[in-house]
């Protein structure tokens, strides 16, 4: 293409965002800054999980009755190079808070500071950054003290100790990292049982299985699996079930509908369920209450419920996961 | 179309003193997906014109397009040549992992191991391309199975090196000066990516090395028998797209301060879908650094502008995927009229003579 082709269109691309630009200076106001600002943006760390959208459920119901409307958004994978566009799209949409999972502690660090600095109240939910000093708040689960109930759960299916593998998604991730922790410090202390070490499964089901089933081959007396997530789990259970071995205790991080399922199935046996409209319900308020002058709280940990076969009409059920807030 | 089809019915254009502006336009590959643009730009313009044509948004979408920017550019080399290169999400990785890991092992935080470490990057990158370009020209494995491989291949060295654990202690001049700072109000990592475009499009529509590309992709066979070096241009291409993708790692070390080892997952799918939405052929022979910028803001300026009006994020994937498809549509449309000879709107007949063709794109 000629430099005069390039030219023209230039120039045609000029006058093009130009018009756009004088229609903007005598445009609306809509979702603008300003003291009756009243939305919440929620980014989730990926769309379509059920954690995320159990969290989203509590945001909606709590933002409705303090009177705020709420947008959600999240990025096809837990990547960061995929959610820093979503981020900085939001902010340049001016929410009066956003609420966000973010998907690594460095990459996230600095378009959570520029929201911070564009006045935008900023809460921190499940995941955190670095340095979150520019946060109003941060909430998650216990993630050392969830990871030490998940080898409790084993323990008491399986007195007698063994090998016991750990599946988790990716190393950095914060709270997965804290899971795994919580776990390994907790096994350290029987020693009738062996640690295998943890496999990352890259938060895809398939890869999950693939490791499950090769960890079987090399070790078949494994008897219990610590899934730390909604995927590592439903791949471990597939692995397992590919495997055709029974009587292996798996316990999951999570309670999503598929793993509920497989809790009713008898592939697994335990879930550490987190409180994710919880979760969602503080962090709506935490905001809120920044908003409106009142004083906040910087870090705020929410507790676990431990599913198994049997509370699962009552107590357990009420806290698995949502796939829709309806 | 291809070069030779192209060749037959051209002569008559360059004297015809009738042609206006439009028409050349018109004619020109890449105008109706910048028209597609304009449009969506202008349409989320009219709805949140406060917010989204903000001069501080389009400088965010500016600068989230940047690093595949760079990518682009080695990918629209390629796929000229109908190669395809699935490896560059795992090159960057790899390439900004090894610059991480050097760097940091010189502990200085300033500007020295900053440069250092994108020669690193570049080198990683440079060699990772070469061996691309090697195994597809010599050994003639197919590019898609190349690069396949070496898409893993990269990926699993990065893992092997980190333990799969991100390396976050990148130099903060790198991430404050290149990844968040701004020069004349433009994001400097954006004026980096434009640099590296515009010499880009210089090389590819102006040098013997961007008509050789044309050549190659438009007929390998014909392009040996008039004695062009077909196997070492390939490998230079391939080179380059890896070359890119190094200085892309560094590029992304600077913007998220770690080497982001499970990120980049789609990386290469998102810059090939820019790449061909911008009009340049996945058949090789066709195609233009113009184009390929469009293709690459299409799907940046979609996200930001579904954000903003709220509009459920799964919805930009599902019209990225369709107007994908409508580029590849009409591209063939246009190729089966040019082939027929006829005076249909593709115009081929602007393709003054063989030599000039690759130029005129």
């Amino acid at each position: 293409m000629s430099f005069r082709k390039y030219a023209v269109l230039s120039a045609a691309a000029a006058v093009a965002l130009a018009g756009c630009s004088t229609a903007s200076s005598g445009g609306a106001t809509s979702g603008g800054g300003g003291n009756n600002n009243k939305t919440i943006a929620f980014v989730q760390g990926v769309a379509g999980d059920q954690f995320y959208i159990t969290m989203q459920c509590g945001i909606e119901a709590k933002a409705k009755e303090l009177g705020y409307t709420v947008t959600t958004q999240g990025p096809q994978k837990f990547d960061p190079t995929l959610q820093k566009p979503i981020i900085d799209s939001v902010v340049a949409s001016k929410p009066a808070a956003l609420l966000v999972a973010p998907t690594d502690v460095s990459a996230m660090q600095a378009p959570l500071e520029q929201a911070a600095k564009a006045g935008i109240k900023v809460v921190l939910v499940d995941t955190t950054v670095n340095d979150p000093s520019f946060a109003v708040s941060q909430i998650s689960s216990d993630n050392v003290g969830g990871g030490k109930a998940a080898f409790d759960a084993i323990q008491q299916a399986k007195p007698n100790g063994g090998k016991v593998l750990v599946i988790s998604t990716d190393p950095g991730v914060s709270t997965v990292d804290a899971r795994v922790k919580g776990f390994e410090d907790a096994v350290k202390t029987d020693s009738k049982f062996n640690y295998l070490g943890v496999q990352y499964s890259h938060d895809d089901p398939a890869t999950a299985a693939q490791l499950v089933t090769s960890a079987l081959q090399k070790d078949p007396d494994i008897v219990g699996i610590f899934a730390t997530n909604l995927f590592a789990a439903e791949g471990s259970a597939t692995g397992v079930k590919q495997s055709g071995k029974t009587g292996i205790t798996i316990v999951s991080f999570d309670a999503g509908p598929n793993q509920i399922k497989d809790l009713q199935d008898g592939t697994i046996q335990a879930l550490v369920a987190q409180q994710p409209g919880v979760i969602g319900q503080d962090g709506v308020e935490q905001a809120v209450n920044a908003l409106t002058g009142k004083t906040t709280t910087a870090t705020i940990q929410t507790g676990f419920t431990i599913i198994t076969k049997d509370n699962l009409s009552g107590e357990g059920g009420a806290a698995a996961y949502k796939s829709s807030c309806s | 179309m291809s070069q030779n089809t192209a060749t037959a019915p051209a002569t008559t254009i360059e004297p015809d003193e009738d042609r206006t502006l439009i028409d050349r336009l018109r004619s020109m590959q890449s105008i109706w997906i910048l028209g597609v643009l304009v449009v969506i730009v202008a349409v989320f313009g009219v709805l949140q014109p406060t917010l989204f044509l903000a001069y501080n948004n389009l400088m965010n979408i500016a600068q989230n397009v940047s690093i595949w920017a760079v990518i682009a550019v080695g990918m629209t080399f390629v796929i000229i040549t109908s190669g395809i290169d699935l490896s560059v999400g795992s090159v960057l990785v790899f390439s900004s992992v090894i610059s991480a890991k050097v760097m940091a092992s010189i502990g200085d935080k300033g500007w020295s191991t900053a440069i250092i470490g994108t020669v690193i990057a570049l080198v990683s990158g440079l060699l990772w391309g070469a061996l691309n370009g090697w195994l597809v020209a010599k050994a003639k494995v197919p590019a898609l199975i190349v690069t396949l491989g070496t898409l893993s291949i990269a990926l699993g060295a990065a893992q092997i090196i980190t333990g799969g654990i991100d390396i976050r202690s990148a130099p903060e001049v790198l991430q404050t000066t290149v990844g968040y700072g701004r020069v004349a109000g433009v994001p400097v990592i954006t004026v980096l990516a434009l640099v590296v475009v515009v010499l880009g499009g210089i090389v590819l529509h102006r040098t013997k090395f961007g008509r050789y590309t044309f050549a190659i992709g438009s007929n390998e066979l014909a392009a040996r028998r008039v004695g062009i070096a077909v196997d070492r241009k390939l490998i230079e291409v391939y080179a380059l797209a890896g070359l890119l993708s190094g200085l892309a790692g560094q590029m992304a070390l600077a913007q998220y301060g770690t080497t982001t080892i499970a990120g980049q997952s789609l990386t290469n799918l998102n810059v090939i879908a820019a790449v061909v939405i911008g009009g340049t052929s996945i058949f090789g022979g066709q195609g233009s650094m113009l184009g390929t910028m469009v293709g690459l803001f299409i799907p940046a300026v979609l996200l930001s502008g579904f954000v903003i009006t709220g509009v459920s994020p799964f919805w930009q994937t599902v019209a990225v995927g369709a107007i994908l498809i409508t580029a590849v549509y009409i591209d063939q449309h246009r190729r089966a009229a040019a082939a027929r000879g006829g005076r249909a709107r593709a115009r081929t007949r602007r393709t003054a003579s063989p030599s000039e063709a690759p130029a005129a794109q």
